[in-house]
């Protein structure tokens, strides 16, 4: 999942072509070829359903372009990625969810969607652990995805989320107790 | 109490992507952005008109007679013309041939 294929375009490269105006259409192909497969799977994680993940990771790119100019090179380019496909999801959730209900009210609608888009084939643990990431709030779900698929440091994820390194430590110790349970408690 | 080892678990998801996913949806973006750009360029077109039309009309207020810029002949220098009698006596044959022509012909 997180294979960013053989590409060996530089993100700093590939930042100077989103910035320049001749060149945008070949900064977001090159985005897409390094980073289009973990932003996907990232999105899927958090809002599960193949085409809500496909409508989110459209917006994100589009949204790459529209607001290039406010990237800064303090940061790397991934985490900058990740940001506006996590704004991009978490503005899907909130959309689903309505005004009456929080984006974590969602958990056990996105549960059940697990099993309807799981692959016939999926191994159960699997499907089980995602539906036990599917009931985590939010911020747990995010920080745990990023941390345990995408192999991010805490700094990386405090980039992308914006928590202190301590509390996204916390969020993770839960997530990690929460999804621990939930398997065990469901696995046959 | 039991315990699980969450490492131990495949990082594989149970979910698939459809093939050509991604390249589909590059050549989408790309085409949405490229219709982007394209928007902004003629509504910056629009806007450079829009400019230089107020510019225009600026300019026309200033040459306007109320605004005392066009230059009207007065009356003196009306009067100052040749009368149309000069003119015909300082015509040769050949002119006046063309002036009687064409009188006849506007019925003048």
């Amino acid at each position: 999942m997180n294979s960013q294929g053989s590409l060996s375009v530089s993100d700093e490269s590939i930042a100077r072509l989103l910035c320049d105006d001749n060149h945008v259409e070949e900064a977001v192909r090159l985005i897409m070829k390094k980073y289009g497969e973990p932003l996907y799977w990232h999105i899927r994680r958090m809002v599960v359903a193949h085409d809500d993940a496909e409508d989110c990771l459209q917006e994100t790119m589009i949204n790459v372009y529209k607001y290039r100019s406010t990237y800064s090179n303090e940061y790397p380019l991934s985490s900058w990625l990740y940001k506006i496909a996590t704004n991009e999801s978490l503005k899907l959730l909130k959309n689903r969810s309505g005004f009456t209900m929080s984006v974590d009210d969602l958990g056990d609608s996105l549960k059940d969607s697990v099993r309807e888009e799981a692959s016939p084939d999926a191994d159960e643990t699997l499907i089980l652990l995602q539906e036990a990431i599917a009931l985590l709030p939010a911020k747990q779900k995010m920080v745990f995805n990023l941390r345990y698929y995408d192999d991010k440091s805490y700094e990386e994820i405090h980039q992308i989320v914006g928590d202190s390194v301590n509390t996204l430590k916390t969020n993770y110790h839960y997530a990690v107790q929460k999804i621990k349970d939930y398997i065990l408690e469901h696995q046959l | 109490m039991k315990d699980f080892d969450l490492e131990s678990l495949s990082r594989e998801m149970p979910y698939r992507m459809p093939e050509h996913f991604l390249d589909d949806m590059t050549e989408r973006v790309v085409a949405q952005i490229g219709k982007q750009r394209k928007h902004r360029v003629e509504r910056r077109i629009v806007a450079l008109f829009a400019s230089a039309a107020s510019v225009a009309a600026v300019a026309l207020l200033f040459l306007h007679p109320f605004g005392g810029g066009f230059d009207i002949p007065d009356y003196e220098s009306i009067s100052q013309c040749a009368s149309v009698d000069e003119v015909l006596q300082n015509m040769t044959a050949d002119e006046l041939g063309v002036y009687s022509m064409m009188s006849n012909y506007y019925g003048n």
